[in-house]
């Protein structure tokens, strides 16, 4: 049953990026990557591995619609891979069972700067692969920046609509 | 050798982590340059299949702003064809000239039309997928155009869908010339703004002001000589001082492209294969 849901959630993100917020482009800049908001729920006593194997399933699907291959797959990978450890530094110590990384479970405070780390990162690694070169070290900041802000608003916006239910 | 076994079973998931990777990382690099790997961009059936749908939905909201292009280009064009005939019949009383006129302008070339189902303009490679494909006859190396002008070269091909390398491509590069004086160049985009590129090499005695038409120039079979591509705005001299670059602002509007015609030539292969014979001569 968990696996529907989180199979529903899948399709429902992939076509929700490749769609609508790839073609997001505010001020030439800030794209929305919203899709990594599967990244962040997903339970944290999922094994690194599970967790990796999901990202680059995600990623690829990305890809294959925005004819980038692998571009968000190893980025996707990349996240993944680093998510259990920041997810130990801003949860509380004594939460030592299961939960899903979420405003409600965690406190926004704590949530905030796993999730800004998190996409930081994300954004960080797939404008760096995406331009492959530091020519133009303005442009590439402003980049990851703004992609990072929206894309936090969008995952704070459904964090906290989600919460009420 | 059991002390190696737990360091591998300890640390497995680094290993998945390098495996997938690779993985990603081979496909992102080879693309580039590897002609087969259609399958896994938008030429694939179903991502095709998507866009496709999407754009159904999509396609009504520009219609207005398409209408008003279409109906300022028939306005153009009919003022065009008014000033032609009249041209043409102060040389010839013969009614028959004008068919054959037309009739050799477009010999060499048969025209497919396909519709655009995704597009990019902010990446510093963009590529357009367009709802043709082999089965449409439509084959790598053709020419695409607008209404307006120029748009690529078809770059991959699906079964149902292709995907074009736009002007918009750092890798694209089109010969191109201007229009009054026939001095030219290729066309190079550099990122930026999609509205700009630049044509690079234009000679340094070349004879040309800002504001001229550039045109293609003919020079290989994917386009025939004469498709708009721009007008200059602005030059400057190149890095290495020997030539002229120009700034080129597109007749082409990425942003909103939506139908685009396929040029197939009936000579392209074999001008082509004479033009890799002599660089294969050449040591």
């Amino acid at each position: 049953m968990q696996y529907i849901i989180r199979l529903e959630w899948f399709i429902i993100l992939v076509l929700l990026q490749v769609l609508v917020l790839n073609h997001i482009h505010f001020e030439q800049y800030a794209t929305p990557l919203f899709y990594i908001y599967f990244l962040l729920k997903i339970d944290s006593d999922n094994s690194r591995k599970g967790l990796m194997l999901w990202a680059f399933s995600l990623g690829l699907c990305i890809d294959i619609f925005s004819n980038t291959p692998g571009l968000n797959a190893a980025t996707a990978v990349c996240t993944a891979f680093c998510r259990p450890w920041i997810l130990r530094l801003f949860s509380l110590r004594d939460i030592t069972d299961n939960f899903e990384p979420g405003m409600y479970q965690m406190g926004f405070a704590s949530f905030f700067r796993y999730t800004i780390v998190l996409v930081l990162l994300h954004a960080f690694i797939l404008n760096i692969l995406d331009t492959f070169s530091l020519a133009n070290m303005p442009t590439l900041l402003l980049k990851i920046a703004s992609d990072t802000i929206i894309t936090l608003i969008f995952i704070l916006c459904v964090d906290s609509v989600r919460r009420k239910k | 050798m059991r002390n190696l076994l737990n360091f591998l079973l300890k640390y497995n998931h680094w290993f998945l982590f390098v495996l997938l990777e690779v993985i990603s990382l081979t496909l992102l690099f080879r693309f580039n340059n590897y002609q087969g790997s259609a399958f896994f961009t938008s030429a694939n059936y179903l991502a095709g299949i998507v866009y496709e749908a999407s754009s159904q939905v999509t396609r009504y909201f520009d219609l207005t702003e398409v209408n008003k292009d279409l109906t300022a280009r028939n306005v153009e064009l009919e003022i065009e064809v008014e000033r032609l005939s009249q041209a043409l019949e102060q040389y010839t009383q013969d009614t028959t000239g004008v068919a054959n006129l037309r009739k050799e302008a477009l010999k060499d070339y048969v025209l497919y039309d396909a519709r655009v189902v995704n597009n990019s303009i902010t990446h510093p490679n963009n590529f357009i997928t367009i709802d043709k494909g082999e089965a449409d006859g439509i084959r790598p190396e053709m020419g695409v155009v607008c209404g307006n002008g120029v748009v690529g070269i078809v770059y991959l091909t699906g079964k149902h869908h292709a995907i074009v390398l736009p002007v918009l491509n750092s890798k694209s590069s089109i010969s191109c010339k201007i229009k009054r004086t026939s001095y030219f160049g290729f066309l190079k985009w550099e990122g930026g703004s999609s509205q700009y590129a630049y044509v690079k090499d234009m000679p340094r005695h070349s004879e040309f002001s800002l504001g001229d038409t550039i045109v293609t120039s003919g020079h290989s079979a994917v386009f025939p000589a004469g498709i708009p591509v721009g007008t200059v705005d602005d030059m400057e001299d190149s890095h290495d001082g020997l030539s002229y670059l120009l700034k080129v602002k597109l007749f082409t509007d990425f942003a909103r492209l939506n139908n685009v015609r396929v040029l197939g030539s009936f000579n392209g292969t074999e001008q082509a294969q004479l033009e890799d014979s002599i660089h294969s001569m050449q040591p």
